[in-house]
């Protein structure tokens, strides 16, 4: 049965009120003090490298924990969730299980990632991890609906892979690329696929550190669309450096806007990176010339080893300056990236709620 | 609801949006193989380097979107496409314009498309093949994300005729709209530039036939822009470059009219249409209207006259040496060209009997074309310091003629009598320079009192000169104060002309709270330069009462927000000692200078030289931007800035070479070592290591900001151990002989090489500083002398800083003479202290040395009383008498 296009009802539900997106995913997983045998189960136990940072695998092997995450974050007010599918394609996967060619001397490069987009066992992993991903979050959003009554929503999460399609890592070669554009093409398409599979309401290109990666991304997206004749809504957020550039591909944020108006996202917005004192110029920027949706979920400000959650705001500080966004009339969709618990996004879903969301100019 | 308006919005790495307003789009066509003979050799040779510098030029030209094209049959074109756009996007400079990717093969422009992370532009696709074919591509460039050109071509072939133009792109522009979504801003059609003047009767009408073609398109496919390849158009008349250039021009004017929104053009076959010869002019229209049935045939006539010219590229045009004189004076102010000016001003007189008739007449006219254009941005302040040179020399050869006609005619015509001073104190007059040229160039008749001037002797000029606005310049913090003291006497004299501030510590809200409140006459604060000729003319002309009751309206406004405003939250200070950084002091062990006590340092200025941060040079100047030292362009959002501070790089090149070889200038420079001990917020200089006698002492002020970021509130002596083997250092460098050179320049009416001699001594000081902390952390002991690039000097991406007395880390002034007299600067650099605690000459830099791999600049602001009175005990001062040094740094009202 082709999905339903939840593009109305979500564009009606965020003229009236500001939704509400989940917190870290990394984060909280990290609280519930996995071990490396536990990130491999039985299934991955024979694993040659370590498996315990590859968060995505735990919807494999922890289902119930990362359910349980889901849960809590929708206990918490999150409208949306997103799968915990951020490094879930055959690229980023084959960091834990494919041998490093530079120990043998040799390099990444596109000889290499053909080897991996053709990798069967990269590509069935791929697939298994988003739709089970996929199928929890589901499971838990409908749970929530039911208890609640109010209607939840699932985002399959496309991470920005650990390669770049615009930086060349070879400095005496600045035309080098590790990678082709139809190979992370490639990669995409098979999680957007499995994405839908599984269930997603919306997808959500994310983290975007390099802005041809996530052109990638969002070139797969519409292209599975069109082979499947549904249309799904897709939300794009970027992570910018303290000047307001994409991390890696150094896009300011107009020009970025200007590069993915036209898939005509529900929502655009900032994402990771920052904290939200370091991420307000940027968004009144990006809110600036957006004619849609703004979406905003930052860190809960910057690195701290000290803190229970590595990261330094707590609950009511992220609260204070969501609630202060709101109130400048700069968001539609609010949540918290690294180091925000579920405490942090009740947080956040109080603070916001009842507050006017941002009016979508229009062009004319 | 807010909107947003229509516009073809593009990008790389930054946004290009070409909204209505803006006027043609300049796509770059060099990096063209088609366009550019020069850049298909490149790539053939597989010399890309030199073919992404290509690319770079032409942004650095001012290029809005570069057109790249790999049409060629011995280049792999999809291959090559992909390799040059990423080689493109590694250079930041040329990847923030969006790309054109230009290819008649599909698969290079899919490939393309696939190597661009911003929003670009394919060129181009067509119905050639059919409506499905056609309508695929738009799908696929809409997936990826970019504007089309849509050449007018169809299954039937190209479109020639007006009636086939506008049919076709009918056509082309509905199943785009309608069919395929596509957004109608993001079309761009090329309904065919094609040669005109070939000897064949239906080629008469083609270049109408485009211009109103435009017309139709801009008038009812709303949304849509157009383009076209301008080269075509003359190819009749290949070789000869001065009538394809005048076609080019014209026909660019007309289409422009109609509404040709961008065009592949190559600007150095461009004539400026209003100087394409009259005659030239008349012929090229005839043809390109259509106006006359012989109109190619007198064209062709024509054209054997211009025959084997090299168009523009002639090295020096005289031809406006043909002009009636009035025309050539104003070329020469224009152009700054002060080679002819001698004889025009004598023919000038003779002309018109009268020196000040050639002064207020064709002079000041002249002058008037360059004041108009400066304030519509289409001149840039180096350009206007040129003119008034000219004028300046045209006037100096009135002078002798002027002595009789004075006596003759005491009230001579002037747009109002400026007097303008840098105040007591204070020896820096660059900008007070500037404002007074740029006031010059626009009619004004301005004194210049020059530096330290006191409050008596301006007010005196002033009432002897019947002054009508008086302005006060000041670049160190306590000038504010002299200000405050001349405004307070004029009030006093019962004076009631505007007084104007301006100068790099002042702001409008320090005008508006401390200055403004003690002078009833109008007190203007002016941000720059360019801010000086609006302010003044506003003042002195009929509507003054509007202006000077806005002015003070806002300033009101300014006091209200000082005096309502929110408030930082601070600290005490005993707080903020708590909240200082916490270092571990026990595992660190300081560097050991390799020598205590002082050095002279002598450098040669060509050593300097290559340490010179240009950015600030070009600030000078109100060129904003910052300066690529590896590619020597000024990074600016304007185009024209560019270029114009690419002009005065090389001239102040120049400049250097004649201060060099001229020994204009003499750098002298100490520093030295001492150790020394914190004690609080001090920090102990002993006499010797023995670390039992005090030499002198140097006090350092703590922030007070409450900090949430739980960042340490810092005071410079932080970075000092308490007990350790610490040290601390100290410099002090300055440059002679700048403001003998520049006085010398002035007299032969050179303001332009005055202000640049002083901007380039501010450079060589600040240059000195550089290099002098560089050999200074060597002798530290922590740095290696080739360890870092010059590029990573200028950027500070070192260990320790060099904070100065009197800059944010520690605002107050008075802790220079501490300095001096510890390196015995002051004779041994010839650098004095005035009793604002400026520095004579004005260009020289002083500061400690601190060497904890953890010390960082900051700024101090908001200082609490408690903090105040301790440090004035600390100091052996009144309170009152801290508190007038640091009044801008003060948290409350003392």
């Amino acid at each position: 049965m082709p999905q339903h296009d939840p593009t109305q009802e979500l564009k009606h539900a965020m003229a009236g009120r500001i939704l509400v997106l989940d917190g870290a995913m990394g984060t909280t997983i990290r609280s519930y003090g996995l071990a490396e045998a536990d990130a491999r189960g039985d299934r991955f136990k024979d694993c040659d490298k370590d498996l315990l940072n590859n968060g995505d695998i735990l919807s494999l092997t922890q289902p119930d924990v990362i359910a349980d995450i889901h849960r809590r974050f929708y206990q918490a007010g999150s409208d949306i969730c997103e799968t915990n599918t951020f490094s879930a394609t055959s690229i980023a996967q084959s960091e834990f299980f494919l041998e490093d060619p530079r120990e043998k001397g040799g390099r990444k490069d596109p000889g290499f990632f053909q080897q991996v987009i053709e990798n069967g066992f990269l590509n069935e992993l791929a697939w298994e991890m988003n739709v089970e991903s996929a199928r929890l979050c589901r499971k838990m959003a409908e749970e929530a609906a039911e208890k609640t009554g109010r209607q939840r929503y699932v985002a399959g999460a496309i991470g920005p892979l650990t390669v770049s399609l615009t930086n060349s890592p070879d400095a005496n070669d600045p035309g080098f690329r590790v990678v082709t554009f139809d190979q992370v093409l490639e990669a995409y398409k098979l999680q957007v696929r499995a994405l839908i599979e599984g269930g997603c309401d919306i997808l959500m290109i994310e983290t975007i550190f390099d802005s041809l990666n996530a052109k990638a991304a969002a070139v797969a997206v519409q292209e599975v669309y069109r082979e499947q004749h549904i249309q799904l809504p897709v939300i794009l957020s970027a992570a910018v450096g303290r000047g307001g550039e994409t991390m890696i591909s150094a896009q300011k944020i107009e020009a970025f806007w200007n590069a993915f108006a036209h898939v005509k996202p529900l929502a655009i917005g900032l994402n990771c990176s920052l904290g939200p004192d370091l991420m307000r110029p940027h968004l009144e920027e990006l809110a600036e010339c957006a004619t849609t949706f703004i979406s905003c979920y930052p860190n809960a400000g910057l690195p701290n080893p000290l803190a229970p959650t590595g990261f330094d705001l707590e609950p009511q500080h992220m609260a204070e300056f969501m609630a202060g966004f709101a109130d400048d009339g700069l968001l539609n969709l609010a949540g918290g990236c690294c180091g925000n618990t579920p405490e942090h996004i009740a947080a956040i879903a109080k603070a916001v709620e009842g507050k006017k969301p941002r009016e979508v100019p229009t062009v004319a | 609801m807010r909107t947003i308006p229509h516009a073809l919005c593009l990008s790389g790495t930054e946004a290009y949006n070409h909204t209505p307003e803006k006027q043609f789009l300049m796509i770059g066509e060099r990096a063209n193989v088609a366009g550019s003979p020069r850049f298909a050799k490149l790539v053939r040779e597989g010399n890309l380097e030199a073919a992404v510098e290509i690319a770079r030029q032409q942004v650095a030209n001012g290029a809005n979107v570069l057109d790249i094209c790999f049409d060629d049959g011995l280049i792999d074109g999809k291959a090559m496409m992909a390799r040059y756009l990423d080689l493109l996007q590694g250079e930041p400079d040329v990847a923030k314009v969006p790309i054109m990717v230009d290819s008649s093969k599909w698969d290079i422009l899919e490939e393309g498309l696939k190597h661009l992370q911003g929003k670009g532009i394919v060129n181009s696709i067509s119905l050639k093949e059919g409506e499905e074919g056609f309508k695929e591509q738009a799908r696929h460039i809409m997936t990826y994300g970019a504007a089309v050109v849509v050449m007018a071509f169809d299954e039937q072939g190209q479109a020639a005729s007006y009636d086939e133009k506008i049919r076709i792109c009918g056509r082309a522009y509905r199943i785009l709209v309608d069919e395929v979504g596509f957004n109608p801003d993001d079309i761009i059609f090329d309904p065919n530039i094609l040669t005109v003047a070939t000897g064949i009767e239906e080629h008469d009408n083609y270049a109408l036939d485009f211009i109103n073609a435009t017309r139709w398109i801009k008038e009812n496919l709303p949304g849509a822009k157009v383009s076209g390849g301008v080269s075509n158009i003359s190819f009749s008349f290949r070789g000869n470059n001065v009538v394809r250039e005048a076609m080019h021009s014209a026909f660019l004017y007309h289409a422009g009219k109609a509404g040709m929104d961008m065009g592949i053009v190559n600007a150095g076959m461009l004539e400026v249409y209003d100087e394409i010869p009259k005659e030239l002019l008349d012929h090229v229209e005839d043809v390109l209207l259509n106006r006359r049935p012989d109109a190619t045939e007198r064209l062709l006539e024509l054209a054997e006259r211009y025959k084997g010219q090299g168009g523009k590229k002639i090295e020096e045009d005289l031809s406006w040496r043909e002009d009636p004189v009035e025309k050539r004076l104003e070329h020469a102010l224009l152009k700054g060209i002060d080679k002819f000016i001698e004889e025009d001003t004598a023919e000038a007189l003779e002309k018109y009997g009268r020196p000040l008739k050639v002064i207020e007449g064709p002079l000041m006219d002249g002058m008037g074309v360059v004041g108009d254009l400066f304030g519509a941005g289409k001149m840039f302040l180096p350009q206007v310091v040129k003119s008034a040179r000219v004028m300046k020399k045209a006037v100096a050869w009135l002078e002798p003629h002027m002595a009789a006609e004075k006596a003759a005619n005491p009230s001579q015509r002037s747009a109002g009598k400026f007097l303008i001073a840098t105040v007591k104190g204070d020896v820096h007059d660059i900008g007070k320079n500037i404002v007074g040229v740029v006031l010059a160039c626009n009619g004004f008749e301005v004194t210049d009192m020059g530096v330290m001037v006191p409050c008596d002797k301006i007010l005196d000029k002033a009432a002897e000169i019947g002054a009508d606005v008086i302005g006060l310049s000041g670049l160190i913090t306590p000038s504010l104060d002299e200000m405050v003291h001349v405004a307070k006497e004029m009030e006093k004299r019962g004076m009631k002309q505007p007084l104007l501030i301006g100068g790099a510590t002042t702001s409008a809200a320090h005008t508006a709270i401390k200055i403004a409140e003690h002078y009833s006459g109008p007190v203007v604060h002016v941000l720059d330069a360019s801010r000086s000729v609006p302010v003044t003319t506003s003042l002195l002309s009929d509507h003054r009462e509007t202006f000077i009751t806005d002015n003070r309206a806002k300033q009101h406004k300014l006091r209200e927000n000082h005096n309502t405003g929110p408030k930082k939250e601070t600290l005490t200070l005993e707080q903020a000692r708590a909240a200082g950084p916490a270092c571990d002091w026990e595992s660190y062990l300081p560097p050991v200078p390799s020598f205590l006590g002082t050095t002279k340092a002598t450098v040669p200025l060509r050593e300097l030289a290559d340490y010179i941060d240009w950015t600030p040079f070009f600030h000078a100047w109100e060129l904003r931007g910052v300066w690529d030292r590896e590619n020597k362009v000024l990074k600016t959002r304007n185009p024209q800035g560019a270029e114009e501070a690419a002009k005065l790089h090389q001239e102040a090149l120049a400049w250097i070479d004649r201060i060099i070889s001229e020994n204009r200038f003499e750098a002298r420079g100490i520093f030295g070592f001492f150790p020394a001990n914190r004690d609080g917020d001090d920090i102990i200089v002993w006499t010797d290591e023995s670390r039992t006698t005090e030499r002198c002492r140097f006090h350092t002020l703590r922030q007070q900001i409450r900090k949430d970021s739980g960042k340490p509130n810092m005071a410079l002596s932080d970075w000092v151990g308490e007990k350790n083997t610490d040290y601390i250092g100290g410099f002090v460098v300055g440059i002679h002989g700048a403001h003998e050179f520049a006085g010398e320049l002035e007299k032969q009416h050179d303001p332009y090489g005055s202000i640049m001699v002083k901007a380039l001594a501010d450079r060589f000081a600040e240059a000195f500083a550089e290099l002098l902390h560089h050999r200074a952390r060597i002798e530290w002991g922590y740095e290696t002398s080739d360890e870092l690039t010059k590029d990573q000097l200028i950027h500070e991406n070192y260990r320790g800083i060099r904070p100065a007395p009197g800059y944010p880390a520690q605002p107050d002034h008075t802790e220079k003479p501490v300095l001096f007299e510890l390196l015995g600067a002051s004779g041994a650099t010839g650098v004095t202290l005035t009793e604002s605690c400026a520095m004579h000459p004005g260009a020289a830099v002083c500061g400690l040395y601190f060497s904890h791999p953890g010390s960082h600049y900051f700024a101090i602001s908001d200082l609490q009383k408690d903090q105040i009175e301790d440090y004035a005990r600390r100091k052996g001062m009144s309170v009152a008498e801290v508190e007038k040094w640091l009044g801008p740094w003060l948290g409350y009202n003392p």
